[in-house]
């Protein structure tokens, strides 16, 4: 009976060292959820890119804490039940320390409850539903481990509808696709514009894969709008702008954030020039360090423009914040990194902005209005919308106090 | 009156996509009594397929390239999901497995092709023509002509070649046909073939105005078994007919009603065929016996 036990308690000690040893050298893993197939995935896959750039740049300069970062990408195809599927997995076999990502609103409220429960931070790095940061808010949670890097919809509907107001036009149609995303935006712009006093002269529904969008744009015609305010993503905008040209009717187009995607640029070609949208980041090369970030993604990932920008850059961003706040706690348990996230004591410098406080306790959203401008299509590009923008472009608009 | 037109055109342009797609419909139901539930799927395929071949042959070198490609995988379905069913007399096999053959042709293409929506390069020029103020696309008009076209081939096909003759015979009385002679199960296979032709050409005929990709066909072959339904699954000038109807009713709900309730009215239509009319419009009221 002796010898087994010995035998027994040397094997623990091993085991208990080797576990140890192992802890020390252990990469630190971060999940990454997005669409990297389908209609949404070329945010996803800029998303991704951008955070696999970020990653490798603090890999080289020794990572944190001494430790490699590992991430682990899943792709939720955009579908909710897949990705909280994907959540699941990530917590519970995966065992991520904190994870980035969902493009889209519907999957981040579907998966984001389980990362809640675990008390474990996700950064929502693209997607844009008002609700989603305001989903887990104290006082009736008593800690929200959900934060975002990129404009939320309330804020790019006011900036559509002022923009509208601002250049003059009277008479404003909204056309808005009929899933959540199109609708909630489609009812913050109502909303907006009532507050200004401005009733629209159309409000428009299309669906996703609609072909023919002439019935929608005659009748904003007919009721004599001078400008367009849609509401969707890429391929449907695109259809929109193509049923414009067809029908020889031009007004001026201002769209949400998606009108930057690649398949709007494809699918609208010429038509989709002159289209305004908010946007967090335009590819501009004034700053060194969007220069370099850049450089990086073009020559690591082969191409001369970032399928959509502002997911890659928010990728890009969101990778440095959540480092930092790792460097900060010390450690890898959720609830401090969530601590060190509402409470960041080291100004970050990402390629959106310099992040100085970007989370408080109650304030989960790290961009305010002022940091976001209207780019513009053009010829395949987008461009700063604004020549005061474009010449500011060295500028760092950085996070309004309390604004949110 | 102008956008009264206007409206009208568009809505022919997208009937006429729906009657292309439900065409296919037609052909296999009358021979067999069957249906290819993967119809939407087969266009996509051809769809995809074109889009690959177009930088290496140009435009109009695809088209029977992409007719071929959509024989043979008529035939396939076929094949594998319609002819045991058949065999064993059962009433839903079929159902099922062109259900099944469907979704793995979608998750094949989206394997190949990936998921996102692509441009479909147009052969004709991509500015609108007008007509005393109603604009039409170059594309539009391509693809109400090459529909007419594609089933003008098909009915002079079956009215004039024996193979084809075979075809209305098998239509008229399987057994029959059987008696005489007739290899129906082979003429079934070439009914799916054509059938799955059709779809794809209809696909490479639309995909310039939609768009293109592995789940392009999901609402539109819906509409066209609507449109099918409609205008009476055993006949061809029936689906013509059905698709103009739901097209132009489509926009025009969509202009004096709501674009919210565009959908709705072709859904009420459906529902007013079924009670009154089960076999559609055009379809020829027979006494099953048993």
């Amino acid at each position: 009976m002796r010898l087994p036990f010995t035998a027994l308690a040397a094997a623990l000690v091993c085991a208990t060292a080797l576990a140890g040893s192992a802890q020390a050298a252990d990469p630190i893993k971060i999940g990454v959820s997005g669409p990297f197939t389908g209609g949404s995935s070329s945010m996803g896959v800029s998303m991704r890119d951008g955070v696999r750039l970020a990653v490798a740049e603090i890999n080289k300069k020794g990572g944190v804490l001494g430790r490699q970062l590992q991430i682990v990408e899943r792709d939720d195809e955009a579908k909710n039940e897949v990705g909280a599927q994907v959540a699941q997995e990530l917590i519970n076999k995966e065992k991520v320390v904190a994870t980035l990502g969902f493009i889209n609103t519907g999957v981040a409220l579907a998966a984001q409850r389980f990362y809640q429960e675990a008390e474990i931070p996700v950064i929502n790095n693209v997607a844009t539903g008002t609700i989603i940061t305001n989903q887990f808010n104290p006082p009736d949670y008593d800690a929200n481990y959900v934060f975002r890097t990129s404009a939320y919809d309330v804020l790019q509907a006011g900036m559509m509808a002022d923009e509208a107001i601002a250049r003059g036009f009277k008479k404003i149609a909204i056309l808005a696709d009929s899933t959540n995303y199109g609708q909630l935006g489609r009812e913050d712009l109502e909303k907006y514009l009532k507050a200004k006093g401005v009733t629209p002269v159309a409000v428009e529904k299309f669906n996703i894969k609609d072909v023919d969008m002439t019935a929608q744009l005659l009748k904003s015609q007919a009721a004599g709008a001078d400008v367009i305010l849609a509401y969707g993503i890429g391929p449907e905008l695109g259809q929109i702008a193509n049923g414009m040209a067809k029908l020889g009717w031009k007004v001026p187009m201002i769209t949400s954030w998606p009108a930057s995607m690649q398949s709007f640029i494809d699918i609208a070609g010429a038509n989709g020039n002159g289209v305004t949208m908010p946007q967090t980041f335009i590819e501009d090369q004034t700053l060194p360090r969007r220069k370099a970030f850049l450089e990086g993604y073009y020559s690591t990932f082969k191409v001369n423009k970032i399928p959509t920008p502002v997911a890659g850059a928010q990728g890009y961003d969101s990778v440095y914040l959540l480092a930092a706040a790792i460097q900060q706690a010390g450690s890898t348990s959720g609830p401090k990194i969530r601590a060190a996230l509402e409470d960041l004591k080291e100004k970050v410098e990402g390629v959106v902005t310099t992040y100085d406080k970007p989370f408080t306790k109650t304030d989960h959203n790290a961009i305010t209005r002022n940091m976001v401008v209207f780019g513009k299509v053009q010829d395949g590009r987008i461009v700063y919308a604004k020549e005061e923008d474009a010449k500011n472009a060295g500028v760092i608009r950085v996070k309004e106090k309390a604004s949110n | 009156m102008t956008i009264f037109l206007q409206l009208v055109a568009s809505g022919v342009a997208v009937g006429m996509i729906y009657a292309a797609i439900a065409f296919g419909y037609q052909l296999t139901f009358a021979t067999s009594k069957t249906l290819n539930f993967g119809q939407g799927e087969a266009l996509a395929l051809g769809a995809l397929f074109g889009l690959t071949l177009v930088p290496f042959t140009g435009y109009w070198l695809m088209l029977p390239l992409v007719l071929i490609f959509g024989f043979a995988l008529g035939a396939v379905v076929e094949r594998l999901g319609v002819r045991p069913a058949v065999k064993i007399k059962s009433e839903y096999g079929w159902i099922m497995a062109t259900i099944a053959l469907g979704i793995i042709f979608r998750n094949v293409a989206e394997n190949i092709w990936g998921r996102d929506d692509l441009k479909f390069p147009s052969p004709l020029p991509e500015t609108a023509l007008s007509f005393e103020g109603i604009r039409v696309l170059p594309m539009e008009l391509l693809i109400v002509a090459g529909a007419l076209l594609m089933m003008l081939a098909v009915e002079l096909f079956n009215r004039k070649s024996i193979w084809g003759k075979a075809v209305v015979a098998t239509s008229n009385d399987i057994d029959a046909a059987g008696l005489m002679g007739i290899n129906t199960r082979k003429v079934i296979t070439l009914s799916y073939s054509i059938s799955a032709m059709t779809a794809a050409f209809a696909g490479v005929l639309v995909a310039p105005v939609t768009l293109t990709g592995a789940t392009m066909g999901a609402v539109l072959a819906l509409k066209a078994f609507a449109v099918a339904i409609i205008g009476g699954l055993e006949s061809g000038l029936g689906v013509i007919v059905g698709g103009l109807i739901l097209g132009i009713v489509e926009t025009l709900t969509g202009f004096y009603i709501s674009t919210g309730y565009k959908d709705v009215p072709g859904l009420i239509l459906l529902l007013l065929v079924l009670a009154v009319r089960p076999v559609g419009l055009f379809g020829k009221a027979v006494i099953k016996k048993v």
